[in-house]
């Protein structure tokens, strides 16, 4: 091998070699911080409410007919407009909750178990009725469901069924046996009696509530706040029944106007900053291997060039093609290599600003990995272009210009 | 001599096509990326009101539970808002300059018959000072009288785009709008506004677009109108009618005020200090006493209005310009060392150090300033897709301040890239290339 000669080689040119070993540095310590950022947004991303999200409508009817402030005209409105929601061709459940997925909030309370001194715990609380979970396309694990007579009318009621998600049941009572207890919240003349726990619940909220959410038996709805469904279409149902909806629950009840949108749009609209982040890093990414393939393919170019009488005269004295070829990625290998010892620092150095400011995750050694991956094999394809020119260099050359 | 010095740098450009669109566009791509990553984070995190924002207090007491603070991540966790009784008890105090408290909610707007079915607008209540403490612009007309406020009076400020949709723009000063069951008068048309982060309330998503209809405050009681926005509330409420939300515990006011120094900032932070020893006394604040009284550049930063992500991503913008000169180095030195010949003629011929290297570097800042200027094309169009991707609404835009440092930053990566090799190339002792030549 001719570690020797590359060696004193790059020893003449300090510079030149000095700044593909810079850039290959900076290149691996960014990729990796990248990939990082990248790795972090899409566990995020990849987030699932546990729902099924692809069939799921939001109905959000807002009264402005004055007959809504009747609250016994409001109660009769919800159950006719069940009806005419369940009845729809191509729809599978609906259900009356202010629960919008993936909007990324909605209310919240804190819970703890009656008659305890226990640390009150919050949870997402919303109404919710015999069809909630169906619509939601969860399944009860424990208990059962709420049942048409759970749900009630009056706010003020002293005690209401309600159903809670594993998640929150396994932080409540670690132990076990959710099912049958009641819970208390501000006010200790009310309680909350858990009939069933459902598997499944997971709806972006600030406070790391995510997964905790609770459904108690009520209606929902208001003159001011309008009254909100969700509803749960058949495969390949949804553009027919998003074409009637609006029109049919304005035609069953004009003094209000009907929105409807796809939780798909509502998840859409809450995932696309991070997406975007996403992709402007892998554009990032790509853009930076392809600038420094470029400088690595420049500067083997130009060392073959500088070195043809050398190559001349070492084919003339009997090295062959392969010996040649072998010269050049060796040597690139040993900057590709320098490039990345170097870079291995910078990446965390990079990290560690990063975490600092933002707030990333910590360097993972497989991120590491794959940028010395990326890098090397970078490095290798972008110098045997050039390298396979300087096989090409015939030994008479030694005998020009001499 | 720049003449010629940059005829030559052209010359040099269109003689090696291929590589001459590598270097160019490697700095051009550096440039866009820097430009296009550091407006990202410039515009989301500018100051609104720069020239007033450090005047502008955001005023919180900690009315919360006796028993548990606050929830939430930060170190000294209090609400986000006060109570409607707290914002009656502070107000008046005839201490700010100006001041406004406020809230936004959903209305009904009835347009004139015909002319299509109710919809609802997010509307804000607030006080007349409003408008001047956050700079909104009119159009035409201007706020309602601070008496409007007592009356309270039916008069509005509609928006640009509400204008549009309800009188088809022009000066609709006078003209008057169904709100709910009430005739409003309109006194105030804005002009088209969108501050990129809705400076008066970063409660929710920061980033939201300013309210369609502004109304008078007071209309909050015979209204019964109710907030459209966040409530936290830690006490059992028994009174479920609009004025028993208004006399609870609950937090939802955003309440402001305008302070011209330290001294009235220190007046009346002592005044807030009282007012909660005298509601201590009466059973409420049972919590140690903790007043905020945060200028709005603290409070952007308290509530982290800016996405973090961006900060970083400018970080690894800079880093990879920083990667594209490095680059530009390389290739210049190599294009630069294999012309040595030619140089060496120019040096026999008498041509000095110094106008070679002059001669080089002018080459490079050739270079750098098209990179930059392909690069500053390319960073608009990133932006408009920006716009188009980011949930900011149209915000990005290229201003003089961004265009002008891109420029500069294409002008310093070209003569930095460029110093070294422009060095060694005017260093070459120019007998050894003529015997070749």
């Amino acid at each position: 091998m001719e570690f020797g000669p590359i060696l004193r080689a790059m020893g003449r040119n300090k510079m030149r070699f000095g700044l593909i070993v810079v850039e290959v540095a900076l290149t691996l310590a960014i990729v990796a911080n990248c990939v990082g950022l990248i790795l972090d947004t899409r566990r995020e991303l990849s987030k699932e409410s546990g729902f099924d999200d692809d069939h799921l409508l939001s109905v959000r009817s807002t009264p402005f007919d004055k007959k809504f402030r009747d609250e016994q005209y409001i109660e009769q409105s919800i159950a006719q407009d069940l009806a005419l929601l369940r009845g729809l061709p191509g729809v599978a459940a609906a259900s009356n909750t202010p629960l919008l997925p993936w909007q990324g909030g909605g209310s919240s309370g804190t819970l703890k178990e009656a008659g305890t001194q226990n640390e009150p715990l919050r949870t997402q609380f919303y109404g919710g009725d015999d069809g909630t979970l169906d619509t939601l396309g969860v399944a009860i694990i424990e208990g059962r469901n709420l049942a048409p007579e759970d749900v009630q009318i009056d706010p003020n009621a002293s005690s209401f069924n309600v159903v809670i998600s594993k998640a929150y049941a396994d932080l409540l009572f670690p132990e076990g046996g959710a099912v049958g207890k009641a819970l208390q919240g501000a006010r200790a003349d009310r309680a909350f009696r858990i009939v069933g726990v459902f598997d499944k619940f997971y709806n972006p909220y600030a406070w790391n509530i995510g997964p905790y959410g609770l459904f108690s038996g009520t209606t929902s709805g208001s003159y001011a706040g309008g009254t909100h469904y969700l509803v749960r279409v058949e495969r390949g149902a949804m553009t027919e029944v998003l074409k009637a909806l609006e029109e049919r629950m304005i035609a069953l009840d004009d003094g209000r106007n009907v929105r409807v949108q796809t939780i798909a749009e509502v998840k859409g609209n809450f995932q696309r900053s991070m997406k975007t982040v996403v992709l402007s890093l892998n554009i990032v990414i790509g853009l930076l291997v392809f600038v420094t393939a470029v400088g690595i393919v420049g500067l083997t170019a130009f060392s073959v060039t500088e070195r043809t009488r050398q190559i001349g005269t070492r084919r003339a004295l009997g090295a062959r093609r392969v010996d040649v070829l072998r010269y050049f990625l060796l040597e690139n290998w040993i900057l590709t290599s320098l490039g990345i010892s170097l870079g291995l620092i910078g990446a965390y150095a990079l990290n560690m600003v990063l975490v600092t400011f933002v707030d990333g995750a910590r360097m993972d050694w497989r991120l590491l990995a794959a940028g010395v991956a990326i890098l090397w094999a970078t490095g290798f394809g972008a110098a045997l272009g050039p390298a396979m020119r300087a096989t090409r260099i015939p030994p008479a050359i030694a005998t020009r210009n001499v | 001599m720049l003449g010629y010095n940059l005829w030559l740098a052209a010359r040099s450009v269109r003689r090696n096509p291929v590589l001459s669109i590598l270097i160019i566009g490697g700095i051009a791509l550096g440039i866009t990326i820097a430009t296009s990553f550091i407006t990202l984070h410039h515009v989301l995190a500018q100051d609104p009101l720069p020239d007033r924002s450090s005047r502008l207090h955001y005023v919180r007491l900690d009315s919360w539970d006796p028993a548990r603070a606050y929830p939430g991540d930060a170190e000294k966790p209090i609400p986000p808002h006060i109570t409607y009784p707290d914002m009656r008890g502070i107000m008046k105090s005839g201490i700010p300059a100006r001041e406004n408290g406020g809230f936004k909610a959903n209305l009904y707007v009835y347009p004139e018959k015909d002319k299509g079915r109710p919809f609802r607008a997010v509307v804000r209540l607030c006080f007349s000072d409003f408008f001047r403490m956050f700079e909104v612009p009119f159009a035409h007309g201007g706020p309602w009288p601070e008496s409007a406020d007592e009356g309270p009076e039916q008069v509005i400020v509609i928006d640009h785009a509400t204008n549009d949709t309800l009188f088809g723009g022009g000066n609709s000063v006078g003209r008057t709008v169904r709100l709910d069951e009430r005739e409003f008068k309109v006194v105030g048309v804005l002009a088209p506004w969108r501050p990129t982060i809705k400076m008066y309330d970063m409660t929710q998503f920061a980033y939201q677009e300013p309210e369609a209809i502004y109304m008078p405050f007071n209309f909050v009681e015979p209204m019964e109108i109710r907030t459209a926005g966040n409530t936290d509330n830690w006490k059992a409420n028994t009174d479920n009618t609009p004025r028993g939300f208004l006399y609870s515990e609950t937090a939802w006011l955003q309440f402001w005020v305008e302070l011209e120094d330290e001294r009235k900032v220190q007046e009346y932070r002592d005044f807030l200090e009282a007012y909660v020893m005298e509601q201590k006394k009466l059973g409420r604040f049972q919590r140690p006493l903790d007043v905020r009284l945060t200028p709005l550049p603290a409070l952007i930063e308290e509530f982290q209005v800016v996405p973090e992500e961006t900060k970083g991503m400018m970080l690894i913008s800079l880093l990879f310009l920083t990667v594209c000169a490095l680059n530009l180095t390389g290739l210049l030195l190599g294009k630069f060392l294999a012309r040595a010949p030619e140089v060496g003629v120019r040096r026999a011929l008498g041509a000095s150090r110094r106008a070679v290297f002059l001669q080089h570097v002018v080459e490079c800042e050739f270079i750098g300033i098209v990179g930059g200027a392909i690069g500053l094309l390319l960073s608009m169009g990133v932006l408009f897709l920006f716009n188009k991707s980011f949930p900011f609404g149209e915000v990005f835009h290229l201003d003089a301040a961004m265009a002008g440092a891109s420029i500069l930053l294409s002008l310093v990566a070209g003569l930095l890239a460029g110093l070294y090799p422009a060095w060694r190339v005017c260093t070459l002792p120019p007998a050894a290339h003529l015997r070749l030549g």
